[in-house]
């Protein structure tokens, strides 16, 4: 375990390949939830916790039930099966704590379940901490951390995009690219300038 | 809605500048690079800027005309950005590039966000990455200046990150423009004495390339070789876009923030991110990427240094 | 009669599960670079949601509300399951040419997103027209999307040239070329209802 690993895997996960702008993984809620700061910021939390506790469950499950019992060919589905029940908790508490949120998100917190980058950071933590099946050394703290940097990755994408709708909000915009379709284009701009990280190499 | 109208506080000072005079007074700081690149490389260097320039206003008249708004493309935002997007190119590339990209940087890098002061990211730049991503082969091939005696076709940068040795070249070389790059890139001497003019005049202020030449300087300077504290920052600043870049496209006052301490961060992030690419990214250069990086960011960065409105808390 | 025809329609266009829910977009990305993806995904993916859609209606009276989510995923993913061992069986070529992507409707957000705001409130005739209207409205998206984004930025259409001195746009075949081009679509699409009004 050194620390050189966990400074590649926050950068690299954050900044480098992050999961909305590079990977393209997420962008249902990403474009959907983006249009104030706000919920912006709760929608990468919920998001945030359900990649980490899935990205600890799923380590555990992987090492301890699919591989000594040679069913790693369930991975993906037992995978999404743990995410959808963290994802069940996360709606139970925030219609609780928060019912004026909880109306908002609509469907796009039960959505969480199925959102790209959970499961995506989730099969890579295996791709990547596993060798011929077999845990490498610190492989669940570099899981459990990546899973942390994937939710900051999220949030930082997050962040920008609403910050610039807000802008927007106070421009007149020409009215039939109003919303969404300008949030496309500008998804798509930012993608472009992340494509500045292509092939890095440390 | 209080919240989000970024409003600096009074006094205000008022000037007799108008919008307008500003961008030609921008132009006409460019005319000394785009004049050196087009000594440098030859005549088609400027056909490109031409067609640029051209497709740029043609572009926005049209534009305007279609969604009935006033057509300004008489104010030099539009020549600006054509200029600009032309600098960025390679001087011999097909003469449709400079066509397009200017299309794209006026309809979806300007007018589809609602016109002057309104677009978020630098509308030359976002053009330029579009056509980087279209046609890499086009915006990737250089050739060597046309008016010194024969250098290679490959821009120093490309040269450093193949891990060739550069031969032949000194640090005159590259403050005069003896080199393969981009059309208004290369003739360092020109572009400063272009935006000494506007430092002075006090169109621009010093704070955003300052910052942005200075961090990418320390950057490269402490990691910029195999052992640390030993890069040859000069080269750095000296190649690439870096000095167009700094001076001329990050400092676009709609796409940077408002405060002084927004503008230090937006230098500083942008110099981060360039030197990150140039020294461990595929790509030999990340002045395009960076700016518009940082564009993205400057709402939230706006939004983080409101300035204290006089007499609140 | 008439209302089952309207739930069809509706995911064809007002509802559009591409342009207007803004629901499958990482698969729709990745999928609509040829047009003979996004077609086979197109129906392979209306096949799940026609299954998925009957059955979450069927059981939504027996599911309990904790674990909704949960029961819905296994619904989803056998029909998925199927899907799958179907096309392997009749169709391995198009079943090699999606590669991973018929696995992946699983996560694709649309057939959870109805089985979820439609699927389990309403009656078993009307989930199967939405699941059906949904499926051809993701379609046709895709053909749309893949039709351009694959004669423009590779210059093909079905695999063959169309022009000989064309210069590809290659951005197109890029997942930030098919955010442009969404986005694009969807302003075009406006000023056409604005027109309408």
């Amino acid at each position: 375990m050194n620390l050189t690993q966990f400074l590649t895997i926050f950068i690299s996960a954050v900044f480098i390949y992050n999961v909305i702008l590079s990977r393209f993984l997420g962008l249902c809620s990403f474009i959907a939830i983006s249009k104030e700061t706000k919920p912006a910021l709760a929608m990468s939390l919920a998001v945030m916790f359900v990649t980490v506790m899935s990205s600890i469950i799923t380590w555990f499950i992987y090492r301890f039930l699919l591989i000594p019992f040679n069913l790693t060919y369930l991975r993906t589905i037992s995978f999404i099966l743990v995410i959808a029940t963290f994802v069940q908790f996360v709606e139970m508490v925030i219609r609780k704590i928060s019912p004026p949120m909880y109306r908002f998100f609509g469907i796009y917190l039960p959505l969480i379940t199925v959102n790209c980058a959970v499961l995506g950071v989730a099969v890579l933590n295996i791709d990547m901490f596993f060798v011929n099946g077999k845990a490498v050394g610190g492989s669940f703290y570099y899981s459990a951390f990546q899973g942390i940097c994937v939710g900051l990755g999220y949030t930082l994408a997050m962040l920008l995009m609403s910050g610039i709708r807000e802008r927007l909000d106070l421009a007149n915009v020409p009215k039939s690219v109003k919303d969404f379709p300008l949030a496309f284009i500008i998804a798509s701009i930012m993608s472009l300038s992340f494509m500045g990280f292509n092939g890095f190499r440390f | 809605m209080r919240n989000r109208l970024i409003v600096s506080a009074s006094p205000h000072l008022h000037k007799a500048e108008s919008v307008s005079k500003i961008m030609w007074m921008v132009i006409i700081s460019l005319i000394p690079a785009g004049a050196a690149g087009v000594f440098i490389f030859g005549a088609s260097a400027l056909w490109v800027i031409i067609l640029g320039v051209v497709s740029a206003l043609a572009t926005e008249g049209v534009l305007q005309i279609l969604t009935k708004r006033k057509i300004t493309i008489l104010d030099g935002s539009a020549i600006i950005t054509g200029i600009l997007l032309a600098y960025n190119l390679p001087p011999r590339v097909p003469f449709w590039i400079p066509i397009i990209g200017s299309f794209f940087s006026i309809a979806i890098g300007k007018q589809i966000f609602g016109g002057l002061g309104q677009n978020i990211f630098n509308p030359a730049l976002a053009g330029r990455v579009f056509l980087m991503a279209s046609w890499p082969k086009y915006m990737t091939t250089f050739t060597p200046p046309a008016s010194y005696d024969a250098i290679t076709s490959a821009t120093p940068l490309a040269l450093i990150k193949e891990g060739r040795v550069l031969q032949n070249f000194s640090y005159l070389d590259l403050f005069l423009g003896k080199r393969a790059g981009c059309i208004g890139e290369v003739c360092i001497l020109a572009l400063l004495l272009g935006a000494l003019f506007l430092l002075l005049r006090g169109y621009i202020s010093w704070h955003i390339p300052i910052t942005y030449v200075f961090t990418v300087a320390a950057f490269t300077f402490v990691f910029g070789s195999k052992a640390l504290f030993r890069g040859d920052w000069l080269f750095h600043i000296l190649s690439g876009g870096l000095i167009l870049g700094a001076f001329f496209m990050a400092t676009d006052y709609v796409t940077s923030p408002l405060t002084r301490k927004g503008q230090v961060i937006f230098g500083i992030g942008c110099g981060i991110v360039t030197s990150i690419i140039r020294l461990w990214g595929g790509y030999p250069e990340g002045v395009s990427y960076a700016i518009l990086m940082m564009n993205a960011a400057t709402p939230i960065i706006d939004r983080y240094t409101k300035i204290r409105v006089y007499g609140t808390k | 009669m008439k209302k089952l025809l309207s739930e069809f329609l509706k995911g064809i266009v007002k509802e559009n599960p591409t342009f207007v829910l803004v629901l499958g977009l990482c698969p729709t990305l990745a999928v609509s670079v040829s047009l003979i993806n996004g077609i086979g995904m197109g129906i392979a993916a209306t096949f799940v949601l026609l299954g998925s859609n009957i059955i979450v209606s069927l059981i939504k009276n027996i599911v309990p509300d904790r674990i909704r989510i949960p029961c819905f995923i296994v619904v989803i993913a056998t029909f998925v399951t199927i899907t799958e061992l179907v096309m392997k069986a009749y169709s391995p070529a198009l079943n090699r040419a999606l590669g991973i992507y018929v696995p992946l409707i699983v996560v694709n957000c649309i057939v959870l997103g109805r089985a979820e705001a439609y699927a389990q409130r309403q009656t078993v005739l009307n989930s199967l027209f939405d699941g059906l209207g949904m499926g051809v409205g993701f379609t046709l998206a895709l053909i749309l999307i893949s039709g351009i984004r694959e004669s423009l930025g590779a210059g093909k259409i079905l695999g063959y040239t169309l022009f000989k001195r064309f210069e590809p746009v290659f951005v197109l075949g890029m997942p930030s070329g098919a955010l442009l081009l969404i986005g694009l679509l969807l302003g075009f699409f406006n000023v056409l209802k604005n027109r309408r009004t």
